[in-house]
């Protein structure tokens, strides 16, 4: 077991663990931490992938943003909503989670059964494509293509990102004696 | 090396949990929790299969938007359930069930 | 037409016009006048019957036959036969007939069923004129039934009264088994000759001379038996005819027949239908050999002498007249049985007479004691000897007709009835001179029963007509007169017939007599010329100091001679206790096995069919369950499988997102299954 692979299980184990805690606790506070738990982990598995840049910015912008975003509005909406959450109740839970299982499992099985089917390990471009190696500057790579591949989908993507945001301010706004 | 396979199995599984998620909670919060997960699986797999592209950086690239574009995505969700709790007086996805037939 | 054609026809009007009234009267005719039509067709009757009498009397028999039907090979003829009996017997069913129905036109006055009466009546005299000019012993039995019948109708007449009804039962069921007997002796007779025909069988050259009895065995044309079916058939007659003569053992039907009306009695029960038995008897004579003829003539001096001891002590008029009647046709038997078959039918003809008188004077005292009773209002028995007395003064001609008629009975000289009872006496004398001594008993036991015929006889004449009358009440006497003038006519033209001069020229010997000289007795009987001087003589002198100590005892003193209550007097009261008897020993043990049988079918057979009811109804409620659970179930399972079915599909429109989503997946997941794991797709 290289150090690599250590890393890689302690890694994967972690996220597996929180997510799956995630998805179990009932509370939502505590399910948003572990949330918080899984990026870390996510962000951890980006730098063994070597994309060191992806990770920092799901950190940055995921944890530090997404993530604190959902608390504050979680915590600073009103009372009633604060009351209602707490009271989430359990009455037809147990049953009703069992065909969710089922299907959870089936998909998995069947991405699972995809994968190995496709012999993902062996296509050409990834066997002998060429690998980026540690001691690339990820950075610069991502600056280049930015401004040059992939010019369209950024500035695409900050349209967007501002109707996103008059969309939310909107949304949000409080009405006043309609 | 890690193999690419591990990688997909374990953002297969990530995927599945999210979906999970979005089946079960009663919490819509919670409900886009799950989402997230499903879009963190995602950009696992982009990440772990841009590895061996070093000329377009393509996997990377393609994460960072997804970022973006999720970020953006929960702050509009997160204001619409602000919209559907003043309508609904709650956060149960299955009290939220007009556009039955 | 020839006078031997008309004959025939004269003698058939002479049965059917009264057949005609008893239709008129039964159905067609009103009350009113149903009594005039019986009387009408009676009087054309009679006249028939002195023609044909007249016609036929010692001028050879007429024997007409015409065919009936055929059953397979044999064929059955109806006719009729006209001989010396038949023409007497014709004449003098007809006349006595006639002569109560004139009687009962007063009698029966304002009864409200006369029109009943009258047709009962007249069936009764059609069947016994058909009786005695029937050809063949099929004929004569039918009759002979029809006769029985009538007499059941006419004992039963005042329906509503019980005891008539029980007396009427009685007579017919004993009536019908001597018929038994007789029906035995028909197909004894049938199956030895293949013919029933009197004049085939008995005339002179029949069937029956000419069959052989030899080494104990009847050799006939049709037949080879054994001797004793010869005995057989010879008691099946006897056996019919002990019934409808009221011998022993089937003699108690008669006193109790006593219930119907007096004029019915007078004429079935005295005079016509028990003579029927004798003139059977005389008609099959040539049957009877030495061991039947023994028999008929125990037989009868046996029921004479029980007859006369009953009479001695009973109270009820028309009852000592039964029992009387009973023992003098005893003695008809009696001279049947010893051969001398022209004595019991001179016997036969005396006794119809002054029988039939003596009934129709006691019917006037008792419907006279009945009027007065019921103008005083007196609670006593008008029929009943004891109440009576000193009628004599009240009602005079009554009085010597019926003196006529007991002397006639009692057998004095002067009168019919000496003749007749002396032919048998005298006869029975000589016949025993020949045979044993307990044959020898025989006439000595008829001449004790004529004493005791005497006796009785004066009883009845003195208690009633003499002494004082025993119903107390102001001027009691002056209720009772003399009988209506159409009861005393008939009365009287009995008296005179019951005198010496109808029948013989000399009042003292029989032997004169014009109907004696046409029947030849079968045995030739020899005259033994002292008994026909010693034995009227000895007869006569103590029947006359018999009814003067008869006097003595019941005009003068008034005491009952007999103690009431020794047991002499009782079993003698009681008819020897035959009735007695008979109801232990037949009617007990069959109304106790027709209650058994009752109960079976109650019990056994309604117990069945319950059970057959009630596993219909079980039956029935079982598939009504069975519908209700299983077939009712059927249907609500199939409506609850929609309901069900219906609610599973509405549950998927639920507006839960999270479902839809669930679904969705669902879909995908199928999809992927199928183009993964399917080569069709």
């Amino acid at each position: 077991m290289t150090p690599e692979q250590i890393i890689f299980y302690v890694f994967a184990a972690l996220v597996i663990i929180s997510a799956l805690l995630a998805v179990v606790v009932k509370s939502l506070v505590r399910s948003i931490f572990l949330f918080f738990v899984t990026l870390f982990a996510v962000a951890g598995l980006f730098v063994l992938s070597l994309g060191d840049f992806v990770a920092v910015t799901q950190i940055i912008v995921y944890v530090g943003g997404v993530l604190v975003l959902m608390l504050f509005a979680f915590m600073l909406s009103s009372k009633e909503l604060l009351n209602t959450l707490e009271l989430v109740k359990t009455r037809y839970s147990a049953v009703q989670n069992i065909p969710a299982i089922v299907l959870s499992l089936a998909l998995f099985f069947i991405l699972v059964f995809a994968l190995v089917k496709s012999n993902v390990n062996q296509l050409d471009w990834i066997n002998g494509g060429n690998h980026l190696s540690v001691s690339d500057n990820t950075v610069q790579i991502i600056g280049i293509n930015l401004m040059t591949n992939y010019l369209f989908p950024f500035e695409v993507a900050s349209v967007f990102l501002m109707m996103a945001l008059i969309g939310a301010a909107h949304l949000a706004r409080k009405d006043k004696a309609e | 090396m890690i193999p690419l396979s591990n990688f997909m199995m374990l953002s297969a599984a990530l995927f599945v949990i999210g979906l999970y998620a979005v089946l079960v909670k009663r919490n819509v919060i919670q409900l886009l929790i799950g989402i997230e997960f499903m879009i963190n699986a995602a950009l696992i797999n982009f990440v772990a299969a841009g590895k061996s592209d070093k000329n377009y950086m393509g996997g990377q690239m393609t994460a960072l938007f997804t970022i973006v574009i999720a970020a953006a995505s929960v702050a509009v969700a997160l204001a619409i359930i602000l919209n559907v709790y003043k309508y609904y007086k709650s956060i149960d996805p299955d009290k939220l069930n007009k556009l039955r037939d | 037409m020839e006078q031997h054609d008309i004959i025939p026809v004269v003698s058939l009007l002479a049965v059917l016009m009264p057949l005609l009234s008893f239709v008129l009267c039964m159905f067609f005719v009103p009350k009113s006048i149903s009594g005039k039509v019986a009387v009408s067709s009676i009087a054309v009757s009679f006249i028939a019957s002195c023609f044909v009498f007249f016609k036929i009397w010692n001028a050879g028999n007429i024997h007409i036959q015409h065919h009936w039907f055929t059953l397979g090979q044999t064929s059955w003829d109806v006719g009729l036969l006209l001989n010396n009996l038949s023409a007497l017997m014709i004449l003098l069913v007809s006349g006595i007939a006639f002569l109560v129905h004139i009687y009962s036109l007063a009698y029966m006055k304002g009864d409200e069923n006369i029109d009943r009466y009258w047709g009962y009546l007249s069936l009764f005299c059609s069947s016994m004129l058909g009786l005695v000019i029937a050809d063949n012993l099929l004929l004569i039995y039918i009759f002979w039934e029809l006769v029985g019948f009538s007499s059941y109708l006419l004992i039963g007449f005042w329906r509503t009264r019980d005891a008539a009804v029980q007396a009427n039962k009685k007579a017919f069921i004993m009536n019908r088994l001597g018929d038994l007997g007789f029906l035995l002796a028909l197909m004894i007779l049938y199956s030895q000759f293949g013919t029933l025909d009197i004049e085939k069988l008995f005339g002179d050259g029949g069937l029956f001379h000419l069959s052989q009895f030899t080494s104990g065995e009847w050799i006939a044309p049709l037949g080879h038996i054994s001797y004793v079916w010869l005995l057989v058939c010879g008691f099946g007659f006897v056996f019919g005819a002990l019934a409808k003569s009221a011998q022993f053992p089937l003699h108690t039907w008669l006193p109790d027949a006593m219930e119907g009306p007096t004029a019915v009695s007078s004429l079935i029960h005295a005079a016509t239908m028990v003579a029927a038995g004798v003139f059977l008897l005389v008609r099959v004579s040539p049957i009877f050999d030495s061991t039947v003829l023994i028999t008929i003539a125990v037989i009868g001096i046996f029921t004479a002498f029980m007859a006369s001891t009953i009479a001695l002590v009973q109270n009820d008029i028309k009852r000592i007249l039964a029992y009387s009647t009973i023992s003098q046709l005893g003695f008809m038997m009696l001279a049947i049985g010893i051969g001398n078959n022209g004595a019991a039918i001179f016997h036969l003809a005396t006794h119809a007479f002054f029988k039939c008188l003596l009934f129709l004077c006691a019917g006037s005292v008792i419907h006279e004691m009945h009027y007065a009773k019921n103008k005083l209002d007196a609670d006593c028995d008008h029929q009943d000897i004891r109440n009576m007395g000193g009628l004599r003064k009240m009602m005079p001609l009554t009085f010597v007709t019926m003196v006529i008629a007991a002397l006639a009975l009692c057998g004095i000289p002067l009168t019919s009835g000496y003749l007749s009872k002396d032919a048998i006496l005298i006869s029975s004398f000589e016949w025993a001179t020949t045979r044993s001594f307990a044959a020898k008993l025989i006439p000595y036991l008829a001449m004790l029963t004529s004493w005791l015929t005497t006796f009785y006889i004066a009883r009845l004449i003195f208690k009633v007509f003499y002494g004082e009358l025993r119903i107390q009440g102001d001027k009691t006497e002056r209720l009772i007169h003399e009988a209506p003038r159409f009861m005393l006519m008939p009365q009287l033209f009995l008296a005179v017939c019951s005198a010496f001069f109808l029948f013989s020229v000399n009042p003292l010997s029989y032997e004169n007599t014009w109907l004696l000289k046409v029947f030849p007795g079968s045995v030739a009987l020899e005259r033994i010329h002292s008994y026909h001087t010693v034995i009227p003589a000895l007869l006569n002198l103590f029947a006359v100091l018999i009814i003067y100590f008869a006097y003595i005892q019941y005009a003068r003193k008034e005491k009952a001679m007999f103690r009431e209550n020794t047991w002499l007097y009782n079993f003698a009261l009681n008819g020897w206790y035959f009735d007695e008897f008979y109801h232990q020993a037949i009617v007990r043990p069959v109304t106790y096995v027709s209650k058994f049988s009752f109960s079976i079918d109650r019990k056994v057979i309604d117990g069945l069919v319950d059970i057959v009811g009630k596993s219909g109804v079980l039956l029935s409620s079982i598939a009504g369950w069975l519908d209700r659970k299983l077939i009712d179930g059927f249907v609500n399972l199939a409506g609850r499988a929609a309901a069900g079915l219906g609610n599973f599909f509405r549950s998927f429109q639920s507006g839960r997102i999270q479902y839809y989503l669930a679904v969705m997946i669902f879909v995908v997941l199928t999809f992927f299954v199928l183009r993964y794991f399917s080569p069709a797709i």
